[in-house]
């Protein structure tokens, strides 16, 4: 609206010029309430934006990163024809899909069954236990499961029942992937009914009695009338873990892993964190790092135009 | 609900309960596995044989956690980032998002969409971590509380929560003479102590499981939150224990005890609270969903 001022008449032109400046002094709070977060994130996720260029670069740290002489496309080529860095491609999608496949129905399974709970208190009891995982840091969880899957914890008992001998389960690589995604459905299944359940209580309970008098079993009212009720959540937070599929927690895998089993539990988040950080290879981490971004961030926009064409909410 | 219930229904039900016992006994069991290995005998932990309560009875593994500094060092660090951490972000939040409410702030949209950008680009590990460097905030305090206090996911919830107080507030405190910064802590800000609180808990229980940022960013133990400390118990197991030889050696402790003892002490505030802060995290839960 400010800009237009200007067009008119040069008579007009004072008066709507020291409008403007009275409405920027008016206003002028309002620029220095915004500048602190202005600067912050422009500090903290723009500039690391620009730091990308390292991956493109020879890095010295005396030149600094624009002064650093440009190599191309070096280090991406190093990743792509280094078959122990391709396992972490490997790995993270393996990783990804399990989670989704196993811990994506879980949530909306248990969700249906607190729905179909009548003993509230009961109910408000399983659901205050089972949110309370979500809770517990990962550093916590590792060392739960480092004890439950020793030699001598409950799975090691629980597998001896049935005669087989004790495995010392996390450092063989062919048991990584469970004990990582079924761990993560112990954190997540609890707090992950909440939206299901919102949803759910935002049903009408006249349409339940009223299938009742039409003589529908519960069976009947939880496929006609639960299910169809949480399926706009559900496509939305489907399609929203489909784009997450490539962003698994490593800090779990960097606590639970070992050069054991990185044959499985090696993730490209992992990898950068040891070539990067541990290894100092700057370049080549940031370059597998961006990778990474690319192909996560071509997810989303996919998912996101398939969640355009479901419903009305879409990412952008 | 007076309908008669057929068979199948009351079956369902008794399977229904059934399974819902059984959840509650796999979320529990990991739990009180931990608090049982922290109090057990160490010949019965030897033997593999605590499983739900404790066997025999032994505290040495709190008196060995408790003889040792850095579990107080980590307990402070962690409030004090924390505490500093949640304010921070409580405070520079509201102030981004307030001006995003007012209809005619000419830098509304281009704030927006700069903060909507980061929510789906970002620098990745690497860069932010050389552009720490060159910042010298590696091995600071300010680098655990600072880089992470303003999230353009929360600054977007708090507009949508900030739009709801009715504008005309604004505006007749603004006749009244009042400035823009007046009006957000006398008026906005009292009137979202439902928004601040829940996400001041978030935040506290954030800081409190932090330990990555504090991998890859800080070198001094003197530094480090608790969860790093426990880190060290739990992924280095044994090298914690190896002080009290004499000790594991005659037997009279369990480097369990002594691990378990710490999660405990990390657990015990977060299970402590939990009942009575849960309802507010669940409608936060929902709050960031609607915006999402």
């Amino acid at each position: 609206m400010a800009q237009t001022a200007y067009s008119i008449g040069s008579e007009k032109e004072k008066g709507s010029l020291r409008r403007i400046v009275q409405k920027l002094l008016s206003q002028k709070y309002l620029y220095l309430l915004v500048l602190p977060g202005f600067l912050l994130v422009l500090v903290f996720n723009y500039f690391p934006m620009y730091g990308i260029l390292v991956a493109f670069k020879k890095y010295s740290v005396a030149k600094g990163i624009w002064d650093s002489p440009w190599v191309g496309m070096k280090y991406f080529d190093m990743f792509l024809s280094n078959p122990m860095a391709l396992r972490t491609v490997k790995n993270t999608v393996l990783l990804g899909l399990y989670g989704l496949l196993w811990g994506f129905p879980a949530p909306i399974i248990l969700a249906l069954l607190f729905n179909e709970l009548r003993i509230l208190w009961f109910k408000r009891f399983v659901q205050t236990v089972s949110y309370f995982p979500h809770f517990i840091s990962t550093v916590i969880i590792v060392g739960m499961i480092k004890e439950l899957t020793s030699l001598d914890g409950l799975v090691n008992q629980v597998t001896g029942l049935f005669g087989m001998d004790p495995v010392n389960f996390l450092s063989e690589s062919q048991f990584f992937r469970t004990i990582f995604v079924s761990s993560g459905i112990w954190q997540g299944i609890g707090w992950g009914t909440i939206l299901y359940l919102a949803a759910l209580s935002g049903v009408d309970p006249t349409l339940y009695d009223v299938a009742s008098i039409d003589g529908a079993n519960r069976w009947h009212k939880m496929k006609n009338i639960s299910l169809p009720s949480i399926m706009p959540t559900t496509i939305i937070l489907f399609i929203l873990a489909i784009g997450g599929i490539l962003g698994n927690d490593f800090s779990k895998v960097l606590l639970l892993y070992n050069p054991g089993t990185y044959e499985t539990a090696d993730v490209i988040g992992t990898y950068v964190f040891r070539e990067g950080l541990q290894g100092g290879r700057f370049e080549y981490a940031a370059a597998v790092g961006l990778m990474l971004s690319v192909v996560s961030f071509i997810f989303v926009a996919i998912t996101n135009g398939i969640v355009k064409r479901f419903s009305d909410s879409s990412l952008w | 609900m007076g309908y008669k219930q057929g068979m199948g229904s009351r079956i369902f039900d008794i399977l229904n309960y059934a399974f819902m016992l059984a959840l509650v006994v796999v979320m529990v069991y990991p739990l009180l596995n931990v608090i049982s290995l922290s109090l057990s005998d160490p010949d019965y932990i030897a033997l593999g044989e605590v499983s739900w309560w404790p066997k025999g009875f032994n505290t040495k593994g709190y008196e060995i956690i408790l003889s040792k500094p850095q579990l107080y060092i980590s307990y402070r660090n962690t409030l004090l980032y924390a505490s500093v951490g949640t304010l921070l972000t409580l405070l520079l939040t509201s102030l981004t998002a307030y001006p995003l409410t007012v209809a005619d702030f000419p830098l509304k949209k281009f704030i927006t969409i700069f903060l909507a950008i980061t929510m789906f680009f970002g620098g990745g590990m690497i860069p932010t971590y050389l552009l720490m460097k060159e910042l010298h905030l590696l091995n600071t305090f300010w680098i655990m509380v600072i880089p992470g206090s303003v999230g353009a996911f929360n600054v977007f919830i708090y507009r949508s929560f900030f739009q709801n107080i009715p504008s005309e507030l604004r505006e007749s405190a603004l006749m009244d003479g009042a400035g823009d910064i007046t009006i957000l802590f006398r008026i906005y800000l009292p009137l979202s102590k439902a928004l601040l609180a829940t996400f001041a808990l978030f935040s506290i229980v954030a800081f409190w499981n932090e330990w990555f940022n504090a991998l890859i960013y800080l070198k001094n133990e003197s530094k480090y939150p608790l969860q790093m400390f426990l880190r060290s118990l739990i992924v280095d197991d044994g090298s914690a224990s190896s002080q009290y030889r004499n000790l594991l050696v005659n037997n009279e402790v369990n480097p369990k005890n002594i691990v378990m003892a710490a999660i405990v002490i990390a657990l015990a505030p977060i299970l402590c609270i939990y009942p009575f802060v849960q309802k507010h995290f669940v409608k936060g839960a929902m709050v960031g969903s609607i915006k999402g």
